[in-house]
């Protein structure tokens, strides 16, 4: 037998209460003085004794009902093997292995797989076994079967992998299989309980439907680990730094090896403290053009190999020109937008300002992108100048002003204006509530809304539009239209503070560096992935293109209809599309490097989180091999009984001591 | 002279309120005779009976001096009611006299009794001794007429107090030893001892010729106990135990009780003594007349 809440094992001090009571009424019952005894014969033996007798039944009983109590708080269970209890009805044994990185810490791996074959065979001719790989996501890897040779030989098939496994999500997943189940379930959940898996909320833990858990703990004591936690580098100066983490409770001394495109050209000696960390600094690489695969590895290498190497990709910046076209050679109105792209270093813009009039006599095709800060300044030629280079795959960024407000079409783009669509009330603000955060421009942006807009211009979207932002009034404030190779945004504002106060909001550097990394092509965007995360084609800009793996096989075909790959692996995954390359460093969850696991006890309760459908919680041991079956509904009515016969007694307890004849 | 209603003397509970023990003896006997010139008792007064010659011995108090101016010669003069004779009151002060469950002990309601019985003799000029006993005797007076004689006797009284167990052989023998002479003997005691032994003490004093009457005190928890629930009883004297049930103190308690009584009345009937019993709960006048309708009976008095 064992005791799920054994601390309400303290409510048997109430026992002292009654023993204290009856102690008491023993020691003064009723004792009067009287003349003599001369005839009070020592009789009534037979009525004493029955006192007595049920005096000691009801402190019998009174007793049994606060032992009674605090055993039902307690949930004794009794315990019995899985084979055991599942003779009675058959289940489904759920083995959920985690194939975290953790896992692959020194023979972990090997005790999990004896967990598993230890809880297979230990199943009856009448349970089902079904076996799930719990890493980024839990893969059903078998159906649930009799089979348990198949069983048997899924395990051996299964790989501990680089990702990091969250156990609420975890739980989560298994709702579904539980929620598939045709008969009672267990889940025998094989990890080494790393305490980075844990969710922020115990309750996580908790199996939705009704299932019993049991957890075999295959951590180790020896969970001393260093690890490359993160790895940073400048694309623009190729400075490099990177942060190495000791979870020794010894000080240790390691070597990080750099490469650059496979070629070593640093090392460096680290000198670790226990359960610390330590940060290393490189000299400039010399990047070349294009994506630079770097790597930095720890050595020697320690039992958890996948956090000893971290990738980073860095892309020199080229050179990029563009040309911001006021609308007027004295005119202010850039001022913000080329302050805000002077501050994006990263993109390495040379920014050349000009007045409409000089608009002619530049060689647009040399521009990457050209802004213009009103649109109703482009006269009629230079409209037709930036049609053509848009259709050679230029890219323009116009915002409508005062003088656009005032024509009938936006030039370049033939967009209607409608005077009723962007008309406001004296004084009324507006901000912008639509925001496409899928598009690539505009992702991770935060604090749009904190814009007001006092004018702007109401123009009609052609249906091939999209329509990147919106305001309250439900008029389109962004709208990008595809022509040709390449593409108009319409900004249906000003870009200084004229029209709305954006341009001082703290988000509208990031909003520019958002649009002109996009419309550079993408050129910016982040070469840094985690592991399991997934990859956007549409992202980088690459439609068309082809990814591959760290090995170089293809990771998605385009033509297949998935726009998004699953980053599977640690390394540089290599994308390829657009007449140009982008390598993306993908790197494990740094969580994983930590292999402190949680304490037994903690273990205890997620398994005490588990439970059937009649009630029943069942319970592993710290052995994992055992299942506690819970008795303390027959207690409950056990208590029941005892309450009832404590009355019973309690009365006729009284009658005796008045004298009532029975 | 027709019957008059019943005499009903102060209760012993105003009686306990008393502080002096002669107050409560004078209150007592004053309302007792006062009830009894209405009474059959019509004998019991300072009514004139005869003249005596004076002898030796006899209180000069009584002579009269007018007889003696006309004669030379000493005469007592007597009154009717006067006896000339002793009475002597055993007082029980034993552990179990002091019970009780109303205002007042066995003890106390036996002190009031003893005193008011010491008054009434005193009145009647008779010689008054006292012996108060437990399983010793624990105080003696001598029977006498002097002057002082009663004060002494109520304050030998009044310093009773519980004491251990009880030895009826004890005062009987203290008795004999040191009075031959015929008289009164009222036994004041709850009796809780053996008819037999009882009778086996009374008895030589009757050879002696003495008069013993036997005031039994019982208080009404004794006689009818009204026990509600069970109890564990301690015995005053022994400090023993028992624990009894209500049905048996209503019922056989009873019986046996009684029985116990009719055993001492018949004891006393054997020993030629008279037996009284008291309810301690009752005023006193019940055995103020017990106590006049035996001497009356004994011809010392009517």
């Amino acid at each position: 037998m064992t005791l799920l809440a054994p601390a309400f094992l303290a409510g048997l001090l109430a026992i002292g209460l009654p023993l204290w009571l009856h102690r008491l009424s023993s020691t003064n019952p009723n004792r009067r003085v009287f003349s003599s005894l001369m005839f009070l014969e020592p009789g009534e033996p037979r009525r004493v004794l029955a006192k007595k007798l049920q005096y000691l039944l009801l402190l019998a009983f009174r007793i049994a009902v606060l032992v009674l109590l605090a055993l039902v708080f307690a949930q004794p269970a009794w315990l019995r093997s899985p084979a055991a209890a599942a003779n009675e009805d058959g289940r489904l044994h759920v083995v959920v292995m985690d194939v975290s990185a953790s896992m692959s810490h020194e023979d972990r791996w090997a005790r999990a797989t004896d967990a598993a074959e230890d809880v297979i065979d230990g199943l009856s001719s009448g349970d089902l076994v079904q076996v799930v790989a719990a890493g980024r996501v839990a893969e059903l890897v078998t159906q649930a079967s009799n089979d348990f040779t198949a069983a048997r030989g899924a395990v051996a098939t299964i790989e501990p992998t680089a990702f990091r496994t969250d156990y609420g999500q975890l739980m989560r997943a298994l709702d579904g299989v539980v929620r598939a189940a045709d008969r009672p379930v267990v889940l025998h959940v094989v990890t080494d309980g790393q305490q980075t898996a844990m969710p922020s909320r115990f309750a996580e833990l908790a199996p939705n439907l009704p299932a019993t858990i049991s957890i075999h703990d295959v951590a180790d004591d020896a969970d001393r680990n260093w690890a490359i936690e993160s790895f940073t580098g400048s694309p623009l100066t190729g400075e490099l730094e990177a942060e190495v983490r000791s979870f020794s409770p010894e000080p240790a001394e390691r070597t990080v090896r750099l490469e650059l495109n496979g070629r070593r050209v640093a090392e460096a000696r680290v000198d670790l403290p226990a359960n610390g960390r330590a940060v290393v600094e490189f000299d400039p690489l010399d990047l070349v053009s294009g994506a630079n695969r770097v790597t930095l590895s720890l050595e020697p290498g320690d039992d958890l190999a996948v956090d000893d190497t971290r990738f980073l990709s860095l892309k020199r910046p080229e050179p990029r020109g563009v040309l911001i076209v006021s609308s007027g050679r004295r005119a202010n109105d850039d001022l913000f937008v080329r302050a805000a792209l002077e501050t994006i270093d990263t993109l390495a813009l040379e920014i050349e300002r000009i007045g409409v009039s000089a608009l002619a006599d530049r060689p647009l095709p040399e521009y990457d992108f050209v802004i213009l800060t009103d649109a109703g300044v482009v006269g009629p030629q230079d409209a037709e100048l930036l049609a053509e280079y848009v259709a050679g795959g230029g890219k323009v960024f116009a915002a409508l002003g005062p003088r656009a407000s005032s024509l009938g079409t936006v030039p370049l783009t033939g967009h209607a204006l409608d005077p009723a669509l962007g008309s406001l009330g004296q004084g009324t603000t507006v901000s912008i509530s639509g925001v496409d955060g899928s598009h690539p421009a505009l992702r991770g942006l935060e604090g749009l809304r904190s814009g007001k807009f006092l004018r702007y211009v109401g123009i009609v979207p052609a249906p091939d539009d999209d329509v990147l932002l919106e305001l309250d009034t439900g008029a389109p404030l962004l709208v990008e239209r595809q022509i040709g190779d390449g593409r108009v945004l319409v900004y249906t504002s000003t870009l200084d503070r004229e029209w709305n106060d954006l341009p001082v909001q703290p988000v509208f550097v990031p909003l520019l560096a958002g649009l002109a990394n996009h419309m550079l092509g993408g050129a910016g965007f982040t070469s840094e992935a985690a592991l399991g995360s997934t990859l956007s084609v549409r992202a980088l800009g690459m439609e068309g293109g082809q990814i591959f793996d760290p090995d170089g096989n293809p990771a998605l075909g385009l033509g297949g209809g998935t726009r998004d790959v699953v980053l599977e692996r640690v390394g540089f995954y290599e994308v390829v599309g657009g007449g140009r390359t982008e390598v993306v460093a993908v790197n494990p969850d740094p969580r994983e490097s930590d292999l402190t696991s949680v304490d037994d006890g903690t273990l205890q309760r997620w398994q005490g989180l588990g439970f059937e459908a009649d009630g029943r919680v069942d319970v592993a041991t710290e052995a994992g091999d055992a299942v506690a079956v819970p008795f303390g509904t027959w207690l409950l009515w056990v208590l029941v009984a005892a309450l009832l016969m404590e009355s019973l007694v309690g009365n006729w307890h009284l009658r005796v001591r008045r004298g009532i004849a029975t | 002279m027709s019957a008059s209603p019943r005499q009903q003397l102060l209760r012993p509970d105003v009686l306990a309120s008393l502080s002096n023990l002669d107050l409560v003896a004078r209150a007592v006997v004053e309302g007792f005779l006062t009830g009894l010139h209405r009474s059959p008792f019509f004998g019991f007064s300072q009514e004139f009976a005869e003249y005596r010659a004076y002898n030796e011995g006899d209180d000069p108090r009584f002579v009269d001096w007018n007889v003696y101016a006309r004669t030379e010669r000493t005469y007592i003069k007597r009154y009717v009611g006067e006896t000339n004779t002793h009475l002597v009151i055993l007082l029980d002060a034993s552990a179990s006299m002091g019970f009780g469950s109303g205002a007042v002990t066995k003890l106390q309601y036996a002190k009031f009794l003893a005193a008011t019985l010491a008054y009434l003799a005193s009145r009647q000029h008779d010689a008054v001794g006292l012996i108060v006993f437990d399983e010793a005797v624990r105080e003696h007076r001598p029977p006498s007429t002097r002057v002082g004689q009663l004060q002494a006797v109520l304050h030998a009284i009044d310093r009773a107090e519980p004491g251990t167990g009880t030895d009826l052989k004890v005062p009987f023998e203290q008795f004999q030893e040191l009075r031959r002479g015929r008289g009164l003997v009222a036994v004041i005691s709850d009796f809780y001892c053996d008819p037999d032994a009882l009778l086996k003490g009374v008895q030589p004093l009757a050879y002696q010729g003495q008069d013993v009457v036997l005031f039994q005190l019982l208080d009404p928890e004794e006689l009818e106990p009204k026990m509600k629930e069970s109890a564990l009883l301690e015995d005053l004297e022994t400090g023993e135990t028992m624990e009894v049930s209500p049905i048996y103190m209503s019922s056989r308690y009873r019986e046996r009780i009684r029985g116990h009584i009719d055993a001492l009345k018949k004891a006393a009937l054997r020993a030629g003594a008279d037996h009284v019993l008291v309810n301690i709960a009752e005023p006193l006048d019940d055995a103020l007349r017990s106590y006049l309708l035996f001497r009356q009976r004994r011809g010392l008095g009517a």
